[in-house]
């Protein structure tokens, strides 16, 4: 994550009125830049705009067979940007769904269903912490080597 | 008045001089007179004299005349002839005498005339005798003759006596008169002359008074003018005056010092060449002398630095009410002006400092709002793995273990009870402060729930040897309406405390009814221990977060210091009071009062009056809950209360059950998969019609999570990782409970029978009734849904069942959003467990003609809506 004002968030679902209604509520309920995007092929394709936070639908080829499905956008999107934290959705409640998420790297996995937002948000909120421990545990390993040599 | 005095004092001298010189006049005419007529009486005393000598010298010469006739003797001639001589003499005096008086003077002639004729007579007859001596008788007639003569001269001198005499007498008492008043001027003079010296005396007198007076006047004047004078020199104003002409005419120091211009200078100069507008100037001074007075009037004086000044004055004027100038004070605002600013100045800093502290004070409460937040988060993160450490710790310590593993397990089991009882502690706290802790009212049994309560010490206080004591008062109401978790809450903590601290003795629980109306009942709560007590000093803090009794309690007795803390604010939150009183080494006593509302007893059904235990014992509960972890937990705990327990996988299971066995409680977790926690609920509730008491285990509680959950029916939730205390609470409260007076709302199918298929109402609060934001949600409804419905019917068709489940599947989130109803989003799954089960079910074409049909209608509502908005706009 970059030390920006605004979180940059990715959406990307085939479902276009879910997409819409997810995109709705991130506008309203913080201060985001939201880009989406209906095909993971889209998605990769726009990974130079370094977003900083991916929500991915698990069904991206619902309809259309020959589409990148959730996890192969994942996969490719770790291959090339393992930093960038990516949440993934499905409307499938099935632990496989979610552990073979959780084993592509996947940050989370959350069921889509009235609440998924609000899941969203507490996971964006915890990215932040995470990242700033990370930052703040970088910070005492810098020092801590320093001082051992 | 001094001035009058002497006006008529003046008068008073000249009157009076010139009434001494009056009888000065008076006195020596009067004098005068007394003189002439003294004179007067002495002339007339020498006539008489004369006339008498006059007398005798006519009877001399006559005697003579006599002898010389008789005798013939010569020596008688030559005595006459001298008595002749004499008597001539004396006649020409007399006649001198009476000059001035007419009268005797003609009288003194005649005598001289019958003197004269008498000579003659004598001359004769002494001729006569000389030449005829003896001739007598001739001498005999004229001795005849003679006699008659001397006679007639008597009787002349006579006269002459008495007019003399009478004169004499006149003039004598005209001098009387004349010198008895010469005697009265004299006097008057004199008593004159002694009023003025008098008065003279007293003037003089009064003018050294008034000399006096007047010079301690002028001495007074003096100091009081050199005292106004220090004043005005005194004053740091300048004061001046100037004439009607604008000339000044004084002036002091600070006038000097304000102008920069020497007194002297001053002095004579023009009053206006000292402001910066010289007419401003003199329409201030005109005014003075024309209203006699100004006041207030800004002007400014040309000194180096521009002092501004309000230039106030009046007039003054001679005795004669003449206007003869004007005194005036320029007042120096400079400082005021100062002031003033500086004041605007503070003031503004001050609204500055105020907004400042606002922003603060916002900063601040923003802060203690994100350190709950924080306080809370960290406290679930922590939760969650302590939650597994003591689980699988207990599920270890029932398995076969050595006795030091034993020990050790123990150890760690009593580690993390204290920890998750502190951060339970921290989250309820954090609740309260942010006032998101709220109360229950329900009616409960209040005997009932606190015999249930104190079960759980019985093991502790056995541990310890102590005993555990209720006093009850008999006369409280039965049934009680308040939040009975809470109250248990509260009497827990308040228990515990008592018997952390407390090695012998007992441990007294007493309830008494303060007082009950009609409405409500106090009922006062008081734990008693015969503990360690608590020091006098330590009394006012124990309530306060992280305190205990003393520092080194903590380490000897361990506990949070949050119980108290949290008593407080819990029977504070329901407008209770809550006090202590102890004694050192005696024990102490905690005592709390809240207020009940009264319920109508029959309303609510009779709970069994069964022992509690047994009713445990017999009480079934289901845990549905996919996650073999929290499963094992759940059994774990349950056993622990001595419930009976068993468990569902997921809500599939849990129903199979249910069609099987009748539990008394269920727990459920939300996210699972097959079905999830409130698809088995609505399932349990409307296709079962059991009305069971269903708790809903909810990761994180999200209001949606929690409306969704008594919108299905559920009873209450809990969060996880769960808290024992608080299920054993609410399980017990369920028990208790009678199943009639839960409040919920069983959900009853609406959607069916309206004729809209759609329902705005999730857009409009997703979007905030945002048109804009309505109006593209239904757009994209409006694009994704048609290809949809067609791809679903041409699966369908070709019984691509993989691609049907895929297209059902992608429509089900939003059938929810556009507000659906829930029956189709039902169907949808069906159809997709169908088509995942690749078989061909009979009324498999039904569903999906359905669908078509909702799907359909809603796009032409969504149509009919969209057009709506249009038309609007």
């Amino acid at each position: 994550m970059k030390n920006k004002d605004k979180l940059k968030l990715f959406l990307v679902d085939d479902d276009i009125v879910f997409l819409k209604s997810l995109e709705i509520q991130f506008l309203q309920h913080g201060d985001f830049e939201i880009e989406t995007y209906v095909t993971g092929e889209l998605c990769i394709a726009a990974l130079d705009h370094e977003p900083d936070v991916i929500i991915l639908d698990y069904h991206l080829d619902g309809i259309d067979k020959k589409a990148m499905n959730g996890i192969e956008t994942l996969d490719i999107i770790k291959e090339s940007r393992s930093h960038i934290p990516v949440i993934m959705l499905s409307s499938q409640d099935k632990i496989e769904v979610a552990v073979s998420c959780m084993l592509h790297d996947a940050f989370d996995y959350i069921v889509k269903s009235e609440t998924s937002f609000v899941r969203i948000q507490k996971d964006l909120a915890t990215l932040v912490k995470l990242h700033k421990m990370e930052k703040e545990l970088k910070w005492y390993m810098d020092k801590s080597s320093f001082l051992s040599h | 008045m001094t001035y009058k005095i002497a006006k008529t004092q003046a008068v008073y001298y000249y009157l009076a001089i010139l009434i001494i010189i009056a009888l000065g006049i008076i006195f020596y005419y009067n004098s005068k007179k007394v003189i002439t007529s003294g004179n007067h009486v002495t002339h007339t005393y020498a006539v008489m004299d004369k006339n008498q000598e006059l007398l005798l010298d006519v009877m001399s010469f006559e005697t003579a005349c006599r002898g010389y006739l008789l005798t013939g003797n010569p020596s008688f001639i030559t005595s006459y002839r001298k008595s002749l001589a004499q008597v001539e003499q004396n006649i020409v005096i007399l006649l001198n005498l009476t000059k001035d008086n007419p009268n005797q003077y003609k009288r003194v002639e005649e005598l001289q005339h019958l003197i004269t004729n008498r000579i003659k007579i004598s001359e004769k007859l002494i001729e006569a005798k000389s030449k005829e001596p003896q001739n007598s008788k001739e001498q005999y007639l004229f001795l005849q003759l003679s006699t008659a003569k001397t006679e007639a001269i008597r009787e002349s001198v006579k006269a002459i006596n008495a007019e003399e005499f009478m004169l004499l007498k006149v003039r004598k008492s005209e001098n009387t008169f004349s010198s008895d008043i010469n005697k009265i001027v004299l006097f008057s003079l004199f008593a004159g002359v002694f009023l003025l010296l008098l008065f003279i005396y007293f003037v003089f007198r009064n003018h050294t008074i008034i000399n006096e007076a007047s010079k301690a006047h002028s001495y007074a004047m003096q100091l009081a003018s050199k005292y106004s004078l220090s004043l005005i020199e005194a004053s740091r104003d300048p004061l001046f005056t100037i004439s009607p002409e604008g000339i000044i005419t004084d002036a002091n120091q600070a006038s000097v010092q304000v102008t920069e211009v020497p007194r002297e200078k001053l002095i004579g100069s023009h009053f206006t060449t000292y402001f910066t507008e010289s007419e401003k100037a003199k329409e201030g001074y005109e005014e003075v002398f024309s209203k006699g007075f100004v006041s207030d009037y800004p002007l400014t004086i040309k000194d180096g630095i521009l002092t501004q000044v309000l230039f106030n004055g009046s007039v003054y004027k001679d005795d004669n009410n003449t206007v003869i100038g004007a005194v005036v004070v320029a007042r120096d605002i400079t400082e005021q002006k100062r002031i003033e600013d500086e004041l605007i100045k503070a003031k503004q800093i001050a609204e500055e400092a105020a907004i400042k502290a606002e922003k603060a004070t916002n900063v601040a409460v923003e802060a203690v709002k994100s350190k709950q937040q924080f306080l809370s988060n960290m406290s679930h993160e922590i939760r969650t793995p302590m939650n597994a450490i003591i689980g699988f710790t207990k599920v270890v310590l029932k398995t076969e273990l050595t006795a030091k593993q034993k020990e050790y397990l123990m150890a760690i089991k009593m580690s993390g009870d204290a920890m998750i009882v502190l951060i339970n502690d921290i989250l309820d706290l954090a609740k309260v402060d942010a006032g998101r802790m709220s109360f229950e009212k329900t009616p409960f049994k209040l005997n009932l729930s606190i015999a249930a309560m104190l079960h759980l010490f019985e093991t502790k206080v056995q541990e310890k040897n102590l005993a555990l004591l209720t006093e009850y008062d008999e006369r409280i109401p039965e049934v009680l309406v308040g939040d009975p978790v809470r109250l248990h809450q509260i009497i827990l903590n308040l228990i515990s405390n008592s018997v952390k601290f407390t090695n012998k003795g007992s441990i007294t629980l007493a309830v008494k009814l303060l007082k009950e109306d009609d409405k409500k009942a106090s009922i006062k709560f008081s734990v008693i221990d015969t503990g360690i007590g608590i020091k006098k000093s330590k009394m006012s803090s124990i309530f306060d977060n992280f305190q205990q009794a003393t520092s080194s309690t903590s380490r000897l007795f361990g506990g949070t210091g949050l119980g108290l803390a949290i008593v407080k604010q819990l029977v504070e939150a329901q407008d209770g009071t809550i006090t202590v009183e102890s004694t050192i080494d005696v024990g102490s006593t905690f005592s709390f009062v809240l207020d009940f509302s009264k319920t109508s007893a029959q309303a609510v059904v009779e709970p069994e009056m069964v022992p509690l235990n047994t009713d445990i014992k017999d009480t079934k509960i289901l845990v549905v809950e996919d996650m073999e972890l929290n499963q094992l937990l759940m059994k774990t705990l349950l056993d622990d209360f001595g419930f009976e327990c068993e468990i569902a996988a997921n809500g599939k299971l849990a129903v199979e059950k249910l069609q099987t066995t009748s539990y008394d409680i269920i727990l459920m977790d939300l996210q699972m998969p097959e079905m999830n926690g409130f698809e088995a609920t609505t399932y349990i509730r409307e296709t079962l019609k059991l009305s069971v008491p269903i708790i809903a285990l909810t990761a994180d509680v999200t209001t949606v999570d929690v409306a969704r959950c008594k919108e299905v029916g559920m009873n209450d939730y809990i969060s996880k990782p769960v808290d024992e205390r608080l299920l054993y609470s609410k399980l017990i409260g369920l028990i208790k409970k009678p199943i009639l007076i839960i409040e919920h709302e069983v959900g009853t199918p609406t959607a069916t029978d309206t004729i809209r298929y759609v329902d705005m109402s999730y857009l409009n609060k997703l979007t905030q009734s945002n048109t804009k934001l309505i109006r593209e949600m239904i757009t994209a409804y409006l694009v994704q849904t048609p290809p949809l419905v067609t791809t679903m019917r041409k699966s369908y068709n070709s019984k691509d069942w993989t691609l049907l489940k895929s297209t059902v599947h992608k429509m089900i989130p939003s059938f929810s959003i556009v507000g659906i109803s829930d029956e189709y989003t039902k169907m949808a799954k069906q159809v997709q467990v169908y088509a995942d089960a690749l078989e061909h079910a009979p009324d498999l074409e039904e569903m999906i003609k359905s669908l078509e049909s909702v799907c359909n209608h809603s796009c032409v509502e969504l149509q009919n809506e969209l057009n709506a908005m249009n038309d609007e706009k």
